[in-house]
Order: C-alpha cells, then structure tokens, then sequence
C-alpha cells in the first residue's frame, strides 16, 4: 500500500508538468499545423532564462515564470511571423526542417552562454516536504502540480471564452468559413503558436526547479511532448493533460515493474499503437485538424 | 529532332563515364582526410537518394528511417563476429532490413503526412531501445566493435571509397530506372494524389510498402558499409535522427524529385559542414541552422529543380519564337 500510493503520488506530480508540456506542443501542432522540432530547445530556453534571473537577481522561479513566459511569447510570435510563415504551403518537410535549423541554433547559443554542464536553480525550499497519507510530497513539485493546473485551466478558459480564443478555433475547425465572417487566420495562428511556446517556457522554468538540466534534456522533451501530443489527440487541451498523467502513470508504473530502461521504448510503443489505431487519440472524437 | 536527342544522350553518357573514372582514380591522388570527407559524402547520398524517393516522389517523409541505418550496422556487426565475412554479413542484414520494412510497413504506411513521419520517429526509438536493452547480443548501450581488419589503413580507406562510391553509383542507377518505369509513375500518381491513384487501378498498397522496401534495402546495406568502416558502432551513434535532418536538407538543396539533386546537394552540405567545423567550431551548428533557413526559403525547389525550370521555361519561350517565325 505505501509503495503504490508513492507511487501514485510521484506519477500524479510527474504527470501535471507532462500536461503542461504536451499542451503547448499539441496546440502548435493541431491548430497551426507545425511539428515544432524546436520546442524541447524552447522548453530549455525557459529554464535557462530562469536561471539567470534568479543568479541575478536572486527572483523565485516561481515568480520569474511570468518573465520567461512572457519572453517565450515573443520570441514564438517573431519565429512565426518571419520563418514559419512564409513557408506553411511549402508543406511538413520544410516545417520540419526549418524547426530542426531554429533547434540548432538554439542550441548552439545555449552551448555557447552555459556550456554543455547540468545546471540546477536551488530555491531555499528545495529541501522541504511533508507527508500526505503516509507519501512523502516534496514542496517544489507539489507547487509546480497546483501552478501547471492553474494554467491548464487558465488556458482551457482562453480558449473557450475570450474572443481570440474563439477565433482560434474557429480557425482550426475551419478555416475557410472563419475567414469569411472576419477571423483574421494568419493572425490567429501566430497568437496560437506562441502561446504554445510561452506554455514550453513556463514548463522550463518549473521543471528547473525540480530537475537539473543541460542541452541534452532536449531530445526527452521531444519524446515525451510527441508521446502526449498522439495520446490526447492533437490540439485538444484536455486530452493533452490526460495523456501527459496517462504517460506519467505508465513510466512510473513501468519502471518500478519492468524497469527504468525501458521506459522510454513503452511509451514510444503506446504511441505508435496508438498512431495505428485510435489517431485521433485516446479520448475525444475528430475535432482538430 | 531525334538525331538532336541522341546526340544529347551521348553527351550525358560520356559526362557519366567521365566522372565515374574521375572519382574512381582519385584517392590515388587525395590525402586519407579527403578520402574519408568523400567516401561520407557518397554514403549521405546513398542515404538522401532513398529518403528522396520517399518523400521527393512518393510524398511520405520517413523521418525515422534511420533505423534502418542502424539495423544494417548491428546485424553485420553481429553476424561478423561470428566469422561470416563481410560479403555475406551485409546482404544478409540486408535482407533482414527489407523483412522488417515490410512488416511494419503494412501498418505504418496506413498514416498519412504528419501521423507517417511520427510513427517512423517512434519505431526508431523503440528499436534503439531494445538494442540498448539486449546487451548480450548487441553490446547495449556501450556499442559494438567490428573484427579488426588487417590490412593498413590507407589501403582499407580507399576499398571503403569506392565500396561506398559504388553504392551511390548503383543506389541512383536503380532510382533512374525505377522512377522511369512503369512502377515509378505509380510511385509518383501517390505523391499527387493518392485517393486518385487507388481508384484508377494502382496497388497503392503494394507500391508504397515496396517502396519502403527499396528505400530500407540501400540504407541498411549504407549502415553495415558504415560500420564496418567506423569498426564500432554505438546505439545512439548509429540510430541518430541527425543522419535522417542531414540527409532531408541535402535532398533540399539538391532539389527533391530528381535524381541528380541528392548527389550535389550531398556534396554541397558536406563540405559547407567541413568548412563550418573547421573554420568556426563553436558556431557550427548556428551556422548550419542559418544556412538551412536561407536555402529553405531562397531555393524552395533546390538547385536542380531551379536548373531545370530556368531551362524549361527557356525552351518553351524559344518553341514559341520559333512558332512566331514560322508563321
């Protein structure tokens, strides 16, 4: 009993920063239609951008997350507009590939200003826990937990009631037709795009706070938001949430039964089969793209 | 008009031959550096010349087809150590690759566009898993050695040169041939519509499995050549999508959907990266990025696609003067 109700602890809090992380990657990929390669590098930027406010200014990742999110923002709306854009008739191989070129670069600076260590940011509370039925909950990922919930919600209520999130899906579920009453597409996959990336960026800076972290952390992001993106069928919030604690379950579940090195073959796996046969994901019917 | 394409023929033919003994002769002529820059340029262009009948004609990018890469690399290694020699430990890895392209074939290449590319990125990784789990057979994650090879280096490098210059040479061979037969317009009527293509009498299945076949067949024999070549091999070495992202943009600047284009862009890419690597390390991968962004958005249809088109275009204005005249 008290190892599987650790257990269940450890995948729920794993799971709510997976959610997080999947939502961005999923929007980006099932509204504005762009696999974006670099979002694990984007991800990453966000907790190096955290790491330098908080050595320099000594300002709780917690707090600096609405910075990063913010600089994430732009960053992904400037990406868009001038190397995205132009392209999307070119079709997936250059969205593809010129993802791939922006990850590169990214990474060349990242490799450039912090070099290849691990790097971690220590809050005063790291250390701090307490106990819930009996499991250990460390402080940083049960706040981490509570915050990527608030903004998954947050963002479901953007995406449902304010005008803008409207439009996005109007877009997404037809494009054709929300143009014709006045929704400015172009407009509307610029501001989904980045709000993508601003979700990637917010995830970075809480992931810093639990994790260490260095350039190679970027090729399991990309795993991982893949993975989650297919199980809750693309560009569907809620799904995405699902398959992120649904991928956090099964890695955890199966690394204490089959072990840790297979981990990553098991959700590779999970998500072909369910590529093959469920593709428009494990719950929720053909909405998006 | 028929004697002016022969003629054009014959021309084409003796700028082939010419540069088959060019290249054969040349590492006679060439330090061991260059020897080994080329004989990795012919090994990409082996592998973007199968990328680009996947996705330059049949319009499915196989983004994961790395794994056949490193399918071919571990199975000759495996089967070298147990004595076979090298003429047979690369066939049969190759056989073993077309047998599992096949049989994930059936399903995977049910998905379309997006879905295909993923699901191929997903079985790669699976495969590097379990070759990284199975270590009593595959070495695990610390990777796999060749048997040593004798014969002083210099010599070896040159047999690796032009083993892997006449992989190339065969590899484009076949796809001229195959894109121009009949299968290859079956090929090409998927990349334009593939609903269009099933309704008209074409095997869609058939074609696009035995299509991955083909593509999967010269990638594998590429990574036993490899392998052999490297004399160890790592899991996470040999199933790197880096080989796959290289090989897209050389079928890029090349340009997608002719035969030619992978070769040149392969040799353009290779040595902007040598010059990069050399000239400034610590921005080579920026510099990569950026050159990738430029020619994405500057050469949309690749230096041989542009080629053509500039020349097509001409004929078809100076057939139109010559219409005028003849009035």
């Amino acid at each position: 009993m008290g190892l599987g109700l650790q257990m269940f602890v450890n995948a729920l809090l794993l799971g709510g920063l997976y959610a997080l992380m999947g939502i961005g990657f999923s929007l980006q990929w099932g509204i504005s239609g762009i696999i974006n390669l670099s979002y694990g590098a984007m991800v990453l930027l966000g907790s190096y951008l955290s790491l330098i406010i908080f050595n320099m200014f000594h300002i709780d990742p917690f707090i600096s997350m609405f910075v990063t999110g913010a600089i994430l923002f732009l960053l992904g709306a400037f990406i868009y507009r001038f190397t995205l854009q132009p392209l999307l008739k070119g079709g997936i191989v250059f969205t593809l590939i010129v993802t791939f070129a922006i990850r590169l670069i990214i990474e060349n600076i990242i490799l450039l200003v912090w070099s290849a260590d691990y790097r971690t940011i220590r809050v005063s509370y790291a250390g701090s826990n307490f106990q819930f039925l009996g499991a250990f909950v460390p402080l940083t990922k049960f706040l981490t937990f509570i915050i990527a919930g608030v903004i998954i919600y947050l963002t479901y209520q953007f995406m449902m009631n304010t005008k803008i999130g409207k439009g996005i899906q109007a877009v997404a579920l037809d494009k054709e037709g929300a143009m014709a009453v006045g929704v400015d597409d172009q407009k509307m996959y610029l501001i989904n795009f980045a709000l993508g990336t601003a979700l990637g960026g917010v995830t970075g800076t809480l992931w810093a706070t639990i994790y260490s972290f260095s350039p190679h952390v970027m090729d399991v992001i990309i795993g991982r938001v893949f993975i989650i993106a297919i199980l809750g069928g693309l560009g569907n919030i809620w799904g995405a949430a699902a398959g992120g604690l649904l991928l956090a379950f099964v890695e955890t579940s199966g690394a204490i039964f089959i072990g840790s090195h297979w981990q990553e073959a098991i959700g590779l796996v999970i998500m072909v089969l369910v590529l093959l046969l469920r593709p428009h994901g494990l719950i929720g019917k053909k909405f998006f793209g | 008009m028929i004697a002016q394409n022969d003629r054009k023929l014959n021309i084409n033919i003796i700028l082939i031959v010419a540069a088959l003994i060019i290249f054969i002769l040349l590492p006679n002529y060439i330090s061991g550096y260059y020897t080994r820059i080329f004989t990795a340029i012919f090994m990409y262009a082996t592998i973007a010349q199968c990328i680009n009948l996947m996705s330059g004609y049949m319009g499915y990018l196989p983004f994961g087809h790395v794994m056949f890469f490193g399918i071919g690399a571990y199975i000759s290694a495996i089967l070298m150590k147990t004595g076979l020699p090298v003429f047979v430990a690369i066939p049969a890895a190759c056989f073993c690759a077309i047998v599992i392209s096949i049989i994930l074939g059936f399903p995977v290449l049910r998905l379309r566009g997006h879905y295909f590319a993923i699901a191929t990125i997903g079985m790669n990784g699976a495969i590097m898993t379990v070759v990284q789990n199975a270590t009593e057979i595959t070495g695990g994650a610390r990777g796999t050695t060749f048997p040593i090879i004798t014969v002083p280096p210099a010599v070896v490098y040159k047999y690796f040169y032009l083993a892997m210059f006449g992989l190339m040479v065969i590899t484009s061979l076949v796809m001229n041939m195959i894109v121009n037969s009949k299968f290859g317009f079956g090929i090409r009527s998927i990349k334009a519509n593939e609903d269009a293509a099933n309704s008209m009498g074409i095997n869609t299945t058939f074609t696009k499995v035995s299509t991955w076949a083909i593509a999967a067949m010269f990638t594998s024999i590429a990574g036993g050549l490899y392998g052999y070549w490297m004399s160890f091999i790592a899991p996470d070495e040999v199933f790197d999508l880096m080989f796959i992202t290289n090989s897209i943009i050389m079928m890029l600047i090349g340009g997608a959907g002719t035969i030619l284009g992978p070769i040149f862009g392969a040799f353009i890419v290779e040595t902007v990266s040598e010059v990069a690597w050399s000239g400034f390390m610590q921005y080579h991968l920026a510099a990569l990025g950026i050159a990738t962004i430029i020619i994405v958005f500057f050469i949309p249809r690749g230096l041989i696609g542009t080629i053509t088109d500039k020349m097509r275009n001409r004929r078809i204005k100076l057939s139109k003067k010559t219409e005028v005249t003849n009035v």
